[in-house]
């Protein structure tokens, strides 16, 4: 049989890094000051199992690196559990370090590669283990001097029974072992050599086994049941013998069954990530071409409209119905997201040396997956500054009368179509006067504008690039470099932040965002023949404008906008696209970039509709500017900008 | 055709195990992830044999062999093993386990023991 395994790889690969994950969460929570105590009987098991699964689906993949590192980290984790014991904090970072080592081999393994196991990881593995468990050698096992099996009892003849184990089996006492037990379903074993407590230590010497039982069974019936065993090299079924001792049946071994957790076995299928994406996209396509009917009916004489309208109407209301329900499909809790949290910010309270506690509520709400891979990353850089730069260290705590242990909050609520994802700490706060100076000082703001700022604005003023990438601002102001990444990553999912904070009490950061990612409004504008589309929740507004008349500052037209003046660049030059010749009255479109409010002047523009956005493949994907495209009603493909990307470029 | 009933949590290794035996003629009746559904599945579908992984979650391969073979003696529960779980098998076969494999396993290992246990397909 052809045995390709390159087809189970994608599926190895996102199973196995679940285990990870949980392996990696499971840990941290075994290391929480209260983990051992609260944590249920089975957590130790629980770890365990993600271990051994690891090592048996890499095994299964022929990944022997990952099968051996995942092996050694099984053992390990099983001595600990043997001795009821939870490791200390070098083993707990070695077996992250392990966690972490598997993750990165099982991508490679994803991308094609067989990476080899750290030897030194191994080799700390073996240390560990030796150190925390006292090795207990095997009970040696005497071999009895073969008393004389008694004789059969009456009615029963005595079968004598040899047989070899197949070079190639990989647990030849096992063999042993189920042969022995079979025979036991047919008769009485009255000898075995090995003993069936040898072959249960896993000794047998030669590959062979001599059992004498004694049945009513006819030999051909022995060799039937014989016959159903694999892995047998040879059988010999004979009667009469007189070969070795009968030990007495020993009792069975006692059972380890797994604990059963708390909660029901949820059914479920699982689908490719990128088929749900296939079915959103032919979900879109099909709103896109009822639009296109409703367009079409509009040049229809007026009696075949009407019935054409009811028509597409009804198109319309179960195309959307199945849109919301593949969008529905695509909702993915926020699990996979605050797994990762407590493992992130012990690392970094471990080198920062602060005491830090994370507690999640609301990881059971579901967003859209899409939305969930972008957002996660500015969460963990939010937890990282708290830790970093909101929390204090223990004895500064202690000494503003607080609990040493700094508090992480983490929640995430719905509210209608949005999602509320707020991130607090307990520490020292943002001082909002020292953001308004520092921002003022490095030239990102007016001085008038600084003092206008509400408190909140003010804090925000952490996300600008050069305010929050300055030192001085980090002491102060207690927020790093990367705000502004946040920022703008909460942005493009047309999401909001906003910051709320109190000296001494702590900070939080709400970021409000959508359900999904997927449908977004959009303004339509024409440059030339081209017609693009902006993302609404970029633009700040919109109006007329002759460019040669506006005043210029080094060349760049200025246009006067709300309190201020923004830049206006010419849409139609930023992508190459010949736009209205000078002169003609042009359209500005007022938009964020990476340096601030700027203008984009527009021939035309035409107006605003609900885009299902799709994202882009191939080379497109990597030209600067352009973030996604949709298709209006008249089936035009059109692209959406990616404003801070296009600017930048 | 001989109707399998195939027990592991990982889905990958069901999806594995299932092309094994759709390649080898076998009819593949149901799948299940843990030992409780297991036992379930058992009952509902009356597999000829049942492939059982022993580690898993809610109910280990082992419990749910012997729950099967309790109620029905002449079950057929071929256990799939890592290596390094000798312990596990033994008890698995005092619990009424027909014969076992031993991951990672080619196709032709787990067909040859299957058709030793329960005849050609």
């Amino acid at each position: 049989m052809n045995w390709d395994l390159s087809k189970y790889l994608a599926l190895y690969v996102s199973e196995s890094r679940e285990h990870v994950d949980a392996l990696s969460a499971g840990l941290v929570r075994l290391e929480q000051p209260d983990g051992v105590s609260q944590a249920p009987a089975g957590f130790a098991d629980e770890l365990f199992r993600h271990a051994h699964s690891l090592k048996g689906m890499a095994a299964a993949m022929q990944q022997d690196g990952i099968a051996l590192l995942a092996h050694r980290a099984e053992d390990v984790l099983g001595a600990f559990r043997a001795r009821g014991e939870v490791p200390g904090a070098e083993g707990i970072d070695l077996l992250l370090s392990v966690t972490d080592a598997l993750g990165g081999m099982i991508q490679e393994a994803g991308a094609g590669g067989r990476p080899a196991a750290s030897e030194e990881l191994v080799a700390r593995l073996g240390a560990l283990q030796s150190s925390s468990v006292s090795t207990r050698p095997a009970p040696a096992i005497d071999e009895p001097a073969p008393p004389a099996a008694p004789e059969p009892p009456p009615g029963l003849r005595r079968i004598r029974v040899e047989v070899a184990v197949a070079e190639g089996s990989r647990a030849p006492s096992i063999r042993g072992f189920l042969v022995v037990k079979r025979l036991e379903g047919i008769g009485t074993i009255a000898s075995s050599r090995p003993s069936g407590e040898e072959l249960r230590a896993g000794r047998m010497p030669g590959r062979t086994l001599s059992v004498e039982v004694d049945t009513g069974e006819p030999i051909a019936e022995v060799e039937r049941t014989l016959a159903q065993i694999s892995e047998l090299a040879s059988v010999r079924v004979e009667e009469g013998g007189a070969a070795a001792a009968a030990p007495p049946p020993e009792p069975p071994l006692r059972s380890a069954p797994e604990p059963a957790a708390g909660t029901e076995p949820v059914r479920t299928v699982r689908v490719r990530a990128e088929m749900l994406d296939g079915f959103l996209d032919v979900a879109g396509e099909l709103l896109l071409a009822t639009s296109r009917l409703r367009e079409l009916g509009k040049a229809m004489p007026e009696g075949l409209r009407r019935a054409h309208d009811e028509g597409v109407d009804r198109l319309q209301a179960i195309t959307k119905d199945l849109h919301g329900r593949v969008m529905a499909a695509r909702m993915t809790p926020l699990t996979a997201l605050s797994d990762r949290l407590p493992r992130a910010a012990r690392d970094l309270a471990r080198r920062t040396g602060k005491q830090v506690e994370v507690v999640m509520t609301g990881s059971e709400i579901e967003v859209d997956r899409a939305l969930l891979d972008e957002v996660s990353d500015p969460v963990l850089h939010l937890l990282r500054n708290a830790v970093d730069h909101g929390i204090e260290t223990a004895a500064y705590r202690i000494a503003a009368g607080k609990r040493p242990t700094g508090r992480i909050e983490v929640s995430a609520r719905r509210e209608r179509d949005r999602v509320i994802l707020e991130v607090s700490d307990d520490g020292q706060g943002m001082d909002a006067g020292a953001l308004r100076r520092a921002a003022v000082a490095r030239g990102a703001i007016a001085v008038e504008a600084a003092a206008s700022l509400t408190d909140a604005e003010a804090l925000l003023l952490c996300c600008l690039p050069g305010v929050s990438t300055s030192r001085e601002v980090t002491d102060v102001s207690g927020r790093g470099v990367g705000m502004d990444a946040v920022r703008r990553s909460v942005e493009s999912l047309s999401g909001t932040l906003s910051v709320e904070s109190r000296r001494g009490e702590g900070t939080r950061f709400t970021l409000r965002l959508p359900l999904t990612v997927a449908m977004q409004p959009v303004l339509l504008v024409r440059v030339g023949s081209e017609v693009l589309a902006i993302p609404v929740s970029k633009v700040h507004g919109a109006a007329h404008a002759r460019l040669e008349t506006l005043e210029r500052v080094d060349g760049t037209p200025q246009f006067v906008f709300g309190d201020g003046t923004v830049p206006v660049l010419d849409l139609g030059s930023l992508i190459g696209a010949r736009g209205a010749p000078a002169g003609e009255r042009r359209s500005v479109v007022v938009t964020d970039s990476e340096s601030g409010r700027i203008g984009l002047a527009v021939d035309q523009l035409i107006g605003q509709q609900d885009a299902v956005l799709k994202p882009l493949h191939g080379p497109l994907a990597l030209v600067p500017g352009l973030s996604a495209v949709t298709v209006l009603g008249n089936g035009r493909p059109v692209f959406v900008l990616d404003v801070h990307r296009l600017v930048a470029a | 055709m001989k109707r399998v009933l195939i027990v592991d949590d990982a889905i990958f290794m069901r999806n594995m195990i299932r092309e094994i035996f759709a390649a080898g003629g076998f009819e593949v009746v149901g799948e299940a992830a843990n030992g409780l559904e297991a036992v379930e599945k058992f009952h509902e579908l009356r597999p000829d044999f049942t492939t059982m992984d022993i580690v898993m979650p809610f109910q280990s391969g082992i419990e749910a062999t012997r729950e099967i073979v309790k109620a029905d003696p002449s079950a057929v529960v071929i256990m799939c093993s890592a290596l390094g779980q000798e312990a596990l098998v033994r008890e698995a076969i005092e619990a009424g386990a027909s014969d076992f494999v031993v991951k990672p396993f080619q196709p032709e290992d787990v067909l040859s023991v299957v058709k030793k246990v329960v005849g050609e397909s």
